[in-house]
């Protein structure tokens, strides 16, 4: 059975690699080699397109039934969408990072398997009859729950973007990676499904004095941070569904928490323990790392909140503009961890004039948003760049701007605008410009 | 305290050859009963720090183990062994059952100057194990996780006769809390898992370390990524030295130089180190690291004995110079205004910096090493 099958799909392959080298050799005859320019209209004029006047084997021969994918996956034309990493950032793979590969993606929710990883001890696999989540520290009752008493609380679902505070952090000192996905990546959006952390909390019982709460996860890393109980009791959740379904592992399946619109590192995943205490810890993450250096050598630390931000994500490096002169779209995100996004502009000199793009789909708080901006190119080079405004009234500065401020080794929350410049093939390369 | 950085390495040249020096080469002629490779499999991430298996696995510190026992010592393409290795393998080392046996059990022995600085498995079953693992993977790198077959599969699963269950109205409900949900929490419990440590010394475990304790620990289960020195390996982390850099066009941000508060350091490793072997130091073994990191930044001298009682008494050097979050106070943020929109820069744009210069994108055949910033 599989191997007739095996058969079937072979010489279907091999029927159709026939077809598309004749179609290639007549598209090349009509065209004349003319390459990108040629409007479709032209090429359509000197030859009928054989992919219309043929029949094609997908027209004629059955493809999978059902079930032949028990749990679906992308079509094998998408292989190219999918996360990479840049090996040189970490001394290797257990505590790395990969990158959202944004130029492949539309609308405003992340595919989970697609969400970029950032491991400090490789992913945890755990069995969630064998997990357990404490509350312990200031608090009249320390509890433990296991999985299934969580699903008996109320349960809430929400869009929340998750962005790590290291993305863009490459780009300090100047343009140095050729693509959204590496510049802007390591950002994702997602509907999460669990329980508001004050049901929890207030489960346990929070004693007057317990002003902080350290989360703690149970990979090797047992990353811990220090959050204000004014955040855990505002917004804070304890999912374990992401769009709908489980978390990944890769996203701290069974149990993750979530830390609307502050930076990624505090949404500690695999998570087992809630402390509440009266003081901040200072451990590791919030001292050595996410803390931000300053030009005079003073640090920032506890920058929680992810700023106001944007990335035109089509046209890009990765994403060339193949269809010459004529009707355009560039379309991009926007977001910003102090709400929602109010406004963004698009600018194709370089930020000398700015022209305000659609936003499109739902506008949620600490979630991304689409916009797009449609235009008619000229054919000439392009200095394309956005601009986000949120209902703060906040603006996305220029990386000038923070540089001015802040030097170039903060590592951490660089949201200044981006400048892709469009050469006149199409192609388009990260730089700065004056 | 210690004088100059000159003077440490010379004293810990000297203690490095005196370790090294203590060789003993008996290869041991004892018969390796089968270990259990799977056993062997969760002995492994200890070794994961510095030795890659399985399909794709690279050459990390140490060597890619895929095949290990199948090609001859020291042969793994594009690995640069130690030229004691080496030399091994020229006097006729070849890797069996009793000579990786005898390697695991104290790499540093049984070839004095080879780069596995490991303290090795003093546990001869569980070396056995380990050994039992890399025999069982393949030089493609299959057999990491043993292939189980169909009909083992549904040998394993056989249907359990069902218990009848419980009645719902026979539950226990708890009194605490709102919702009446989970269960109080045992002091054992609390105890096992809440080992956080703050910087006014709570939660600090009772025990003691000393420098001299520190080094041995250090220079087996640390040194291979951090450096001998804290120089740090590769792209690993430095943890000494790099003081008043803060300023520099490159920063070396260390214990020494950045981290304000000692309690950081007994946290972290305690919780998180070695990496790989993370909850495997006792408590005192911590204390003796943490004062070591001391020593190797200059804070205390080789006498030095760290405890709860002392700790309060170390004053980080760059404890002052962390300030609150202040980002809306800065000139793009605190005016409020409405952004330009049209003639909001003069000229035409000129490009100042192109991505394409440095070509440190992946697949893009740039040098990775020209790559600035790291946000590990």
């Amino acid at each position: 059975m599989a191997s007739s099958n095996d058969k079937t799909i072979e010489s279907g392959a091999r029927r159709q690699a026939l077809k598309n080298g004749l179609r290639v050799g007549a598209l090349m005859g009509a065209a004349g080699g003319a390459g990108l320019t040629v409007s479709g209209r032209a090429a359509a004029e000197a030859s009928p397109d054989p992919l219309i006047t043929e029949v094609q084997d997908w027209n004629r021969f059955m493809g999978d039934g059902v079930d032949a994918n028990p749990y679906g996956k992308p079509s094998v034309h998408e292989s190219d969408a999918v996360r990479r990493t840049v090996s040189w950032l970490t001394a290797e793979n257990k505590s790395s990072i990969n990158f959202t590969p944004l130029h492949k993606l539309d609308g405003i929710i992340t595919p989970n398997g697609l969400c970029f990883e950032r491991h400090h001890g490789g992913v945890a696999t755990i069995a969630p009859s064998d997990h357990r989540l404490m509350i312990n520290g200031l608090v009249d009752t320390p509890l433990v729950f296991t999985m299934e008493d969580l699903q008996r609380f109320p349960r809430e679902n929400h869009v929340y973007f998750l962005e790590c505070a290291a993305n863009s952090g490459m780009e300090w000192r100047g343009a140095q990676l050729n693509g959204c996905q590496f510049t802007h990546g390591m950002v994702h959006n997602v509907m999460y499904t669990g329980v508001k952390l004050k049901h929890l909390l207030a489960e346990a019982g929070v004693s007057p004095r317990g002003k902080w709460l350290l989360p703690e996860g149970a990979d090797p890393s047992h990353m811990t941070r220090s959050i204000p109980m004014e955040k855990a009791m505002d917004d804070c959740m304890v999912v374990f569904k992401m769009n709908g379904e489980a978390l990944r592992p890769e996203q701290g399946y069974p149990l993750r928490l979530v830390v609307p619109g502050w930076e990624g590192n505090m949404w500690v995943k695999w998570l087992r323990r809630l402390e509440v205490g009266d003081k901040p810890w200072h451990h590791r993450e919030e001292t050595s790392k996410y803390t931000d250096l300053l030009a005079d050598g003073t640090a920032r630390r506890f920058t929680w909140t992810m700023d106001v931000k944007s990335i035109i994500t089509n046209p890009s490096p990765q994403a060339p503009i193949l269809h010459g002169r004529g009707r355009t779209v560039v379309t991009g995100l926007a977001w910003s961890g102090h709400g929602t996004v109010s406004r963004v502009d698009v600018s194709i000199d370089g930020g000398r004039n700015w022209k305000t793009a659609r936003l499109d789909g739902p506008s949620l708080s600490k979630s991304l948003h689409r916009f797009y901006h449609e235009f008619d190119w000229d054919g000439s080079e392009l200095f394309l760049q956005s601009r986000a405004i949120d209902e703060k009234r906040q603006v996305q500065p220029s990386k000038e701007a923070l540089r001015k401020a802040r030097g170039t080794n903060s590592i951490y929350h660089n949201n200044g605008i981006q400048t892709w410049h469009i050469r006149p093939d199409g192609s388009a390369e990260n730089v700065e410009v004056s | 305290m210690r004088n100059s950085s000159g003077n440490s390495f010379m004293q810990r040249s000297a203690l490095l050859t005196l370790i090294m020096g203590a060789a003993l080469l008996s290869a041991a002629a004892r018969v390796s009963a089968a270990g259990d490779a799977d056993a062997g499999k969760k002995l492994f991430p200890q070794c994961a720090a510095c030795h890659a298996v399985g399909e794709g696995a690279r050459h990390l510190y140490g060597p890619m183990l895929n095949g290990v026992t199948e090609r001859p010592a020291a042969s793994a393409e594009g690995y640069s062994y130690s030229d004691a290795m080496k030399r091994s393998v020229e006097e006729g080392l070849v890797w069996d059952d009793a000579t990786l046996d005898a390697y695991l059990e104290s790499p540093m022995s049984y070839i004095s100057g080879t780069k596995m600085a490991f303290a090795g498995i003093p546990d001869e079953g569980q070396r056995q194990d380990m050994v039992a693992f890399l025999k069982r993977i393949a030089t493609d790198g299959t057999g990491v996780v043993e292939e189980i077959s169909q009909a083992e599969q549904a040998d394993s699963s056989p249907v359990a006769e069902e218990e009848p269950r419980p009645l719902a109205r026979d539950t226990v409900v708890p009194e605490h809390g709102v919702l009446h949900l989970g269960r109080a929490a045992l002091p054992e419990e609390v105890a096992a898992w809440d080992i956080d440590i703050r910087p006014d010394g709570q939660g600090l475990p009772a025990g003691s370390g000393s420098v001299e304790a520190g080094v041995d620990i250090y220079d087996t289960q640390c040194a291979m990524c951090h450096g001998v020195f804290g120089e740090g390996e590769g792209r690993w982390p430095v943890l000494a030295g790099g003081f008043d850099s803060l300023t520099d066009e490159r920063p070396e941000k260390t214990v020494g130089s950045y981290w304000p508060y000692l309690s950081t350091v007994f946290d972290y490793v305690r919780r998180a180190m070695p990496f790989g072997n993370a909850r495997s130091l006792s408590d005192d073994e911590v204390y003796s690291l943490t004062a070591y990191l001391l020593y190797l930044n200059d804070l205390v001298d080789e006498e030095f004995t760290l405890s709860a009682g002392n700790f309060d008494a170390i004053a980080m050097p760059n404890v002052d110079h962390f300030i609150d979050d202040d980002r809306m106070e800065e000139p793009q943020y605190a005016a409020i205004e409405e952004p330009c929109m049209q003639d909001c820069l003069p000229g035409s744009a000129v490009v100042t910096q192109r991505a394409r210069i440095l070509d440190v994108t992946p697949d893009g055949g740039g040098d990775d090493d020209a790559a600035g910033g790291s946000i590990d």
